[in-house]
């Protein structure tokens, strides 16, 4: 349990209405015991006595018992959609699953502090039916999977299961934090996006310095790709290294290109996971 | 270009082993995709295989044992083809007669022979020379050859530990087989160097004689004599009806029947031996042809030279391989 302590929380609240009927913190377009008034009706059409709104009632010249409306406020789900493909089982200090399995473990307390229900799913080539968690008040169940994401040493698999991820969430529109590394053809990102327009997801891109801005200045070195197998000698100098850089900014550029068309603001992670950083992207991004 | 163990080049597939595994200390990296393409990168990795590829190649090609083939030179001299039939038997560890007029006394006689080979073969030195020795049976020990070294190193291993019998015979027939494949140069001869104490069998007597005058061969035979021993050339000497005559004598009674030119000389005389040496200079007026042999050059060392600069150049590289990344 030492690293219990350790794991953040952030504060998230969202721009739409959800129907949720379980009670919760953001707003909602349920009618129920909430503070936010909406309007007058008839008691017969709303038979709750305790709402009776005598001045309106007196104001009735035809005499009928009003009763105010309210909404109550209702809980949304929160949802974490987790890459396991072969790429994040890179980083040089902390490797990407580790890092995203600490994330997932933050979106699950702070769900369960804003009285959210929180699920899980896991994907490589396809969704992992044993990498998910249903949705559900408790969180204890998802952070048991997120200590066990932490040792998971990803199978050298792609990430094409991210496609069908979307047939796994919850009808209602819900929260989703999308954590992976994106690094799968543009083509596939976009028609997985496609399908989850739906939701309100957050992508959270993780990415490593050491995959290009810490590279080694000089050298040869040979390197495997963990999802196709293949192999490449890399002969780094500084005028390779400057082309590399230049790679990810573009590729940096395309996915927020992409994210953007769909009004998704990608979240970036890089090296390190600062729950802070989060709370302030909803507080940069998300109405209130 | 030829191999001693051309077996061991079944192995040569092995060396495309680093083509078809993958460098083992590869380093994960997150997608490949995202680097964009690189000639020079490629072109070097193509080089590192090539490199581990060509450094089993020449350690198989290395242990294969590669060598240039021996080469024939056809080489032509003036000179005699001189087969040297030294008698190793016991009897030619007895003291020499003719030691006391060399001023080495008590010399034996397989020393005073060869102490006189070595003089005559160095005075030699156009001449074709083979060497065959005897004893209870011929011992061949160099074919017709022009390497003087050699051919006084072969003397100079005969002083040793000999056997008892004096196979004579063996020794000439032996002698005679020296020149079978050998183009003739016309002057052929065969220097039988004993003490004379054997006997030949009537066939293989007749054997010397037909192959000695098949072949055109001279003999010619230096005596070597035991101090008091009886002399080939003693004129007063009277045969005992009733005994064999001494195997010297009969030798030299049988000499005297070959077709071929014959010659006998007493190593104990000065004069005969040098009279010999004349002799046989007489019959050097011909021209001779003969093959040189030059070994093959050996070549597993430059295959493993080079082996070791492909290591030394894989080792360079590892050196300046990148160690940061996991």
């Amino acid at each position: 349990m030492g690293t219990f302590h350790e794991i953040k929380e952030f504060s998230y609240h969202i721009g739409w209405r959800n129907r949720g009927r379980h009670p919760g913190r953001h707003a909602s377009t349920q009618r129920g015991m909430g503070m936010e008034f909406i309007g007058h009706t008839s008691l017969l059409n709303y038979p709750d006595p305790r709402r009776i709104d005598l001045r309106q009632t007196l104001r009735d010249p035809m005499e009928q018992v009003y009763v105010r409306l309210f909404n109550q406020k209702s809980a949304t789900p929160v949802y974490v959609i987790c890459d396991l493909s072969g790429s994040m089982n890179f980083g040089a200090k902390i490797r990407k699953i580790r890092l995203a399995a600490d994330i997932a473990e933050s979106v699950a307390r702070s769900a369960t502090r804003n009285s959210d229900p929180f699920g899980f799913i896991g994907f490589d080539d396809v969704v992992r039916e044993d990498w998910i968690s249903a949705q559900s008040f408790k969180s204890h169940r998802a952070v048991e999977l997120a200590e066990r994401l932490k040792d998971y040493h990803p199978e050298a698999v792609s990430g094409a299961g991210i496609a069908d991820v979307w047939r796994y969430l919850p009808r209602e529109r819900s929260l989703v934090f999308m954590i992976s590394d994106f690094h799968m053809p543009l083509m596939q990102l976009e028609g997985a996006l496609s399908n989850l327009t739906r939701h309100h997801i957050v992508p959270v891109v993780l990415w490593d310095a050491d995959e290009y801005t810490n590279l080694p200045e000089n050298g040869i070195t040979s390197l495997t790709d963990p999802e196709s197998g293949v192999k490449r000698t890399l002969f780094l100098r500084k005028d390779y290294r400057n082309r590399i850089i230049e790679s990810f900014a573009a590729r940096r550029a395309a996915i927020y290109k992409i994210f953007m068309e769909f009004d998704m603001p990608p979240f970036y992670v890089e090296g390190e996971f600062d729950a802070d950083m989060l709370t302030d992207y909803f507080h940069q991004f998300v109405a209130a | 270009m030829s191999f001693s163990l051309p077996w061991l080049l079944w192995l040569l597939p092995l060396a495309f082993l680093p083509l078809i595994f993958q460098r083992a200390h590869s380093k994960s990296y997150s997608w490949l995709e995202m680097l964009p393409a690189d000639p020079l990168s490629d072109l070097i990795g193509l080089i590192l295989k090539l490199l581990a590829v060509l450094t089993l190649l020449f350690i198989v090609l290395g242990i294969s044992a590669p060598h240039t083939n021996m080469q024939e030179v056809e080489r032509i001299g003036v000179g005699a083809q001189i087969g040297l039939v030294l008698d190793r038997s016991a009897s030619m560890d007895d003291p020499f007669s003719g030691a006391t007029a060399e001023n080495s006394l008590g010399e034996s006689k397989s020393a005073a022979a060869a102490r006189l080979i070595t003089q005559f073969v160095k005075s030699r030195q156009n001449d074709l020379m083979g060497m065959i020795t005897f004893s209870n049976s011929a011992m061949y020990v160099l074919p017709l050859t022009e390497n003087k070294e050699t051919m006084v190193a072969a003397v100079r291993a005969t002083a040793g530990n000999a056997l008892f019998q004096t196979n004579i015979g063996s020794g000439l027939t032996m002698g005679a087989s020296l020149f079978e494949k050998v183009p003739d140069s016309g002057s052929r001869a065969v220097i039988l160097l004993s003490d004379g104490a054997g006997r030949i069998g009537a066939d293989s007597q007749q054997k010397i004689r037909d192959w000695y005058d098949r072949l055109h061969i001279s003999l010619y035979w230096i005596v070597l004599r035991q101090p008091g021993g009886l002399s080939i050339f003693d004129k007063n000497y009277a045969p005992n009806p009733d005994k064999a005559l001494p195997p010297e004598i009969e030798l030299h009674e049988f000499f005297k029947t070959m077709k071929t030119d014959f010659h006998a000389y007493e190593a104990d005389d000065p004069k005969s031996l040098q009279q010999a040496i004349d002799d046989i200079s007489r019959k050097e007026k011909k021209p001779i042809k003969y093959l040189q042999k030059i070994p093959g050059k050996d070549l597993s060392n430059t295959c493993f030279m080079l082996a070791a600069l492909m290591i030394a150049l894989l080792l360079g590289i590892k050196y300046l391989e990148v160690n940061t990344w996991k």
